[in-house]
């Protein structure tokens, strides 16, 4: 496993702060880590990284246990943090040139611009950082995390402060890595509806503990006993008796179609499936009782129990 | 030691390439140039030894270079904490005593601006030439190690105290202790707490030094007890340093 | 018979007094300055006086404390001098100084500041009742011109000048 947490507990002098958390993910999967304010994530993050220890529990990365090996850990890992800073007087490039180096990697101007030009920011690697928006730094901190290649990418927030279409850039650039580099992405975030289009495992914390950890899919299907998936379409559909077994037309509303699977139906072979059916699918949502409301009902029982 | 070098280059081009770190150096230079016309202007001053003055004037640079590396280093962790950007660098394989290192290099870059500007206004006051080489070289012996330790130890403090006015408080609260012979008169240096004090006191061991070399002339054999205090506080400050600065992760 | 013997007990008892005046210790003080000393003296210039106290009286003196006094004589200016930076040798003490016995000090002093002075030396016995003194010597010092301002000067102005002058050339550029 990429990253494996078992029973992961740690106190902050008298206060419990994490009380159980649990985690696995492999590579190239991208793991949303979510939960109430205040339930554990950022400290999950920071033991995973190695600035703060365990106080019991497993806590492997990248085979590497970060509190006795964080440096090493580090070479490996590319990690965004929520509250990031920069250097403000620095220009974008010479930033990144500095960051890159302390990995011990001397990239040319081209790499730089490059790597600029991936996260959305061509053409600003010569003003200063403290000129860029909030959007800007978010994807300069990506930029950041990026140098180096890393195995595992530790994403806090990722998309905050971005508009629609700067979250959709940031959220393919991350399934791009996922899927074709092989990087695993652990994903903290508020926003479900990223989670719901990039993960396909997730974690659920609340109040220090591990409510529900594994594959989206399963823990939605678990919980309304079959998928259901809105479509959007590019021109008409095919027939309803294109559809592959078990796979039912609920409903459908212009360019919209609303479909339920079965249980054990793995979504991926279904759209395949529909593909080579000739379905023109653009895009694919998750309403399995929905991500929120499943999200919601978990943390609202393990806060009031 | 490369990401130490880069830590420090950055860190030199921050500060002395900012509008800060000049303005620190047009204050020290402001301060000298008032102390030196003070000796033009005033009788009583322009009476001194010109041995006496080259002395007074090693004594205020050194006080002024520990009070920039007290600025400074206060602000170096709490300040990069506060800023945001403490936790993307202890994020990179760069171990908590590289960055310490880094930092100090530039801490070590700012003395060395803040000597050089203060070479002229030696030579002006030195006019005699009694001890003047001495005096150039006595400075760099002592007082390096003094306000680099002053820089360890405001680092230290800015990493434990995690907060950069508090920790600047408590580092100018001992750098006023430590300094405070430079006005305190005779007797109470004589006393018996006050002989104490001074042994131990590296800022006292410092300008003794000063005094004994520029003004009265002593030989080098002299001054090794001294400078062994001195060293001693740099040792202890790059210690408490380190040891402040590997809490920042793993706790 | 009665006037005889009162007259005889107040002779006794002045001869007492005449005799212990006569067998008590005596300081005289010489004072005078040191050859050496430059004829015009200026601020700046290093003086040295020398005392001599001798004892003239028929008995020894016990733990003689003599020190060195100024005073200021300027119209307008009067008072007595602190000599905290004049002079770092500001007092002695002579164990014992046997009847016609004499002992002699060196007083360095710098000029401090420029006017009219009178120097003194005083002196007495540990438990003496009264204070004895030297003649005073005279002192004009003249005013020293400021000096060395050819080097000060342009440092003073110069650097500071030249550190605004990066500065503003940094801030441009970064501009």
């Amino acid at each position: 496993m990429l990253v494996e947490v078992r029973d992961l507990k740690l106190s902050i002098g008298p206060v419990p702060i994490l009380q159980g958390v649990r985690l696995g993910m492999d590579a190239g999967d991208i793991y949303g880590l979510l939960g109430p304010n205040g339930a554990g994530k950022s400290t999950t993050l920071s033991v995973l990284t190695g600035l703060r220890r365990a106080g019991s529990g497993a806590v492997n990365v990248l085979g590497l246990d970060p509190a006795t090996q964080a440096q090493a850990l580090r070479r490996r890992i590319g990690v965004l943090s929520e509250d990031s800073g920069f250097y403000g007087w620095m220009k974008a490039r010479d930033y990144l040139r500095f960051m890159s180096s302390l990995y011990g990697l001397d990239l040319p101007a081209q790499q730089i611009e490059a790597q600029l030009e991936r996260v959305g920011l061509p053409g600003a690697s010569a003003h200063p950082v403290g000129a860029f928006s909030r959007g800007m730094k978010q994807r300069l901190g990506l930029a950041r995390a990026l140098l180096h290649k890393p195995e595992l990418l530790i994403l806090d927030e990722p998309t905050n402060g971005l508009d629609p279409r700067g979250r959709r850039e940031i959220h393919d650039l991350l399934i791009d890595l996922s899927q074709h580099h092989g990087v695993g992405i652990l994903l903290c975030t508020h926003l479900l509806d990223d989670v719901d289009r990039l993960c396909n495992r997730i974690g659920i914390i609340a109040d220090g503990r591990s409510v529900v950890e594994g594959s989206l899919a399963d823990l939605l299907a678990t919980r309304t006993g079959a998928g259901r998936y809105r479509l959007r379409l590019r021109g008409d559909p095919p027939l309803p008796a294109a559809l592959p077994e078990g796979v039912t037309l609920i409903a459908s509303e212009g360019e919209w179609m609303h479909v339920a699977l079965p249980a054990n139906a793995d979504p991926g072979q279904v759209w395949a499936a529909l593909l080579a059916a000739g379905w023109d699918l653009v895009e694919i949502h998750n309403e399995s009782g929905g991500l929120e409301d499943f999200y919601l009902d978990l943390t609202h029982k393990e806060l009031t129990s | 030691m490369n990401s130490i070098r880069l830590i420090a280059a950055k860190e030199t081009g921050e500060l002395l390439g900012s509008g800060r770190g000049l303005g620190w150096l047009i204050t020290l230079a402001v301060v000298l140039s008032a102390f030196s016309l003070l000796l033009v202007g005033s009788t009583e001053l322009s009476l001194l030894d010109n041995a006496q003055a080259v002395y007074m004037v090693m004594g205020t640079i050194t006080a002024l270079g520990g009070l920039l590396a007290v600025v400074v280093g206060s602000d170096a962790i709490a300040g990069e904490r506060e800023r945001g950007t403490l936790v993307p660098l202890l994020l990179t394989p760069v171990s908590s005593t590289g960055i310490v290192l880094g930092k100090m290099g530039a801490q070590l870059a700012a003395w060395v601006a803040a000597y050089v500007v203060a070479l002229p206004y030696l030579w002006a006051v030195g006019s005699s030439g009694q001890n003047l080489g001495a005096a150039v070289l006595y400075l760099a012996l002592f007082g390096t190690p003094l306000v680099i330790g002053f820089g360890f130890y405001a680092l230290g403090l800015s990493a434990r105290l995690g907060n950069v006015r508090n920790a600047m408080l408590v580092a100018l609260i001992t750098l006023i202790l430590a300094a405070s012979p430079l006005v305190l008169g005779p007797s109470l240096r004589q006393s018996g707490i006050g002989k104490m004090f001074d042994a131990v006191n590296p800022f006292s061991a410092a300008l003794n030094a000063f005094d004994s070399v520029v003004i009265d002339s002593d030989p080098f054999g002299m001054q090794i007890g001294r400078l062994g205090v001195v060293l001693a506080w740099l040792a202890v400050t790059a210690l408490f340093a380190r040891a402040s600065a590997r809490r920042l992760e793993g706790t | 018979m009665k006037h005889w013997i009162l007259a005889l007990a107040f002779a006794c008892i002045g001869s007492m007094g005449l005799a212990h005046a006569q067998t008590a210790p005596r300081l005289s003080i010489a004072l005078s300055p040191a050859p050496g000393n430059p004829p015009s003296p200026e601020m700046g210039n290093w003086m040295h006086f020398r005392s001599v106290v001798r004892n003239t009286g028929a008995a020894p003196a016990q733990s003689v404390v003599a020190w060195i006094g100024l005073v200021r004589v300027d119209a307008g200016h009067e008072q007595p001098m602190d000599l905290e930076d004049w002079s770092a040798h500001k007092a002695v003490v002579i164990p014992s100084l046997q009847p016609g016995q004499s002992f002699t000090t060196e007083w360095p002093m710098r000029l401090i500041q420029n006017g009219d002075y009178r120097v003194v030396i005083s002196a007495a016995e540990r438990h003496a009742q009264r204070l004895d003194s030297s003649p005073f010597v005279d002192l004009h010092v003249r005013v020293k011109p400021t000096v060395e301002s050819r080097r000060i000067l342009p440092v003073a102005i110069g650097v500071p000048l030249l550190l605004g002058l990066i500065a503003g050339l940094r801030l441009r550029r970064r501009a």
